[in-house]
């Protein structure tokens, strides 16, 4: 599996044979705090990057997730449907949202780095 | 005040209704003004209880009205001595302090603000009092809504049986220099645990208790809040009261809105603001308060709609643009669990 990016909406992209894993980084599980439940993506859209496709409903607000780079989603983990509160457990492995066939890997090398979204975190 | 601890919102709220949760509230507003006859005549311009007759010991929830009987603010008002003198004292919401205080400067021109000096904390959950007994001298046939005045570390502190979470609990107003102290000590029983506003929300909603700038605000009466168990009868005949005309037409004749709660029929979140559509898409009112409730594990909200509607029919809730179907529910959605109710006049 390839390095693992961020975004600056606190979205996290891994990518693995032009599969890209998303989810929300633990930043953002944490500032959510208790997730409680999470509309999934339909399969089988094919969106471009910045479009909102699904949302992350914590106790305190809801939150739109956007999509990190073009493509079409092929899954969702549907563990998250009985149970959102695995993104707040381990929201970078277990609790991933969605994945995509990416269509531009290039979009993918501009995300920031895990160093850099650090960066970005502490601005 | 934070949105929630450590632990989370979810976490606090449920140590609430299963043992005990406190919540530090010095934010509000707290005043003393003297028992005087001429303030309280004063004051019964605004505040639609007998002033006079308020009963030693006790506290009263009430509103200060604005001309049209509009609520200017929603506050506790007690009858207490201090150091042998007679004083209401008053609490209500930190967003309302320039209006309330302009009112009560207005009356009572040597009105003490006490937040300047007391911190206020509340305690709730069925395990209070003996998580509080390990603190304070406090009596056991303390009924909801008693004040009086008790001892910590030899500073006189304010203890009413009250609270804003639809369980037992308590509020303390405790000297600045004593707070910390006093928390910490609390904090050593293993029931209790620091709470933050995001469960002072969810609690507050799931016991149907209203919010000044949600469910109220000076467009608002009281009577249309669903609060006219509030009103002292009498005073909505006295000139004196704001509003008092408004008042008592309002409940004589039928109201154009009702406050409902709505349980939602799916896992999506209600929230303030959301509009209401009844099944032919008429818009019919919205939603005024909306949160996850962890005792219902589904989203509950409070909301406006007009009267005519029969609630026998269906309502749409607007989610991210689609309708989807809630249920009425009445208010409170959780059991009020107070210790007792006392009367209002001797």
């Amino acid at each position: 599996m390839s390095e693992k990016k961020y975004t600056k909406d606190h979205e996290w992209v891994s990518i693995e044979n032009e599969i890209a894993t998303i989810g929300i980084s633990n930043h953002a599980q944490e500032s959510l705090g208790d997730i409680v439940f999470i509309e999934l993506p339909s399969v089988g859209n094919s969106v471009k990057a910045k479009d909102e496709i699904c949302v992350v409903e914590s106790v305190k607000a809801a939150s739109d997730i956007y999509a990190p780079i073009d493509g079409e989603i092929i899954e969702v983990n549907n563990n998250l449907e009985n149970d959102a509160a695995i993104i707040n457990q381990d929201a970078e492995n277990e609790g991933w949202i969605f994945k995509m066939k990416i269509s531009d890997s290039n979009q993918y090398s501009k995300l920031m780095s895990e160093d850099e979204y650090k960066q970005f975190l502490e601005q | 005040m934070p949105i929630n601890y450590k632990t989370g919102i979810i976490n606090e709220h449920k140590n609430v209704r299963n043992h005990s949760g406190i919540f530090d509230v010095s934010h509000m507003g707290q005043i003393l003004i003297e028992n005087n006859e001429s303030y309280l005549h004063k004051l019964e311009n605004y505040i639609p209880l007998q002033l006079k007759k308020l009963i030693k010991n006790r506290s009263h929830y009430s509103f200060l009205l604005n001309k049209d009987g509009g609520v200017i603010d929603d506050l506790i008002i007690s009858n207490i001595d201090i150091k042998d003198k007679s004083y209401l004292y008053i609490v209500y919401n930190a967003s309302r302090k320039k209006e309330d205080e302009e009112i009560f400067i207005s009356c009572a021109p040597n009105a003490e603000k006490i937040y300047i000096k007391n911190c206020l904390f509340a305690i709730q959950g069925p395990d209070s009092m003996n998580v509080l007994k390990n603190v304070i001298e406090i009596p056991d046939n303390m009924n909801f809504f008693d004040i009086l005045i008790s001892k910590y570390n030899n500073n006189e502190i304010i203890i009413s049986r009250s609270g804003y979470t639809g369980e037992d609990g308590f509020e303390l107003s405790i000297p600045n220099e004593s707070a910390e102290n006093f928390i910490t000590h609390l904090l050593k029983n293993e029931n209790t645990m620091l709470c933050g506003l995001g469960s002072r929300d969810s609690l507050r909603l799931e016991a149907g208790l209203s919010l000044y700038g949600h469910e109220l605000n000076e467009k608002i009466t009281p009577i249309e809040a669903g609060l006219s168990w509030a009103l002292d009868k009498e005073r909505l005949e006295d000139e004196n009261l704001n509003g008092n005309k408004v008042l008592s037409d309002q409940l004589k004749n039928k109201l154009s809105n009702k406050k409902i709660g709505l349980i939602s029929t799916s896992k999506s979140m209600l929230r303030d603001g959301m509009t209401l559509f009844d099944n032919n898409n008429n818009e019919i009112g919205k939603i005024t308060s909306g949160c996850f409730s962890p005792n219902l594990n589904k989203s509950i909200a409070i909301g406006y709609i007009i009267s005519e509607f029969n609630t026998d029919n269906p309502i749409f809730c607007e989610i991210r643009k689609k309708l989807e179907l809630v249920k009425i529910n009445n208010l409170p959605f959780v059991k009020k669990n107070y210790k007792k109710y006392g009367s209002v006049y001797e």
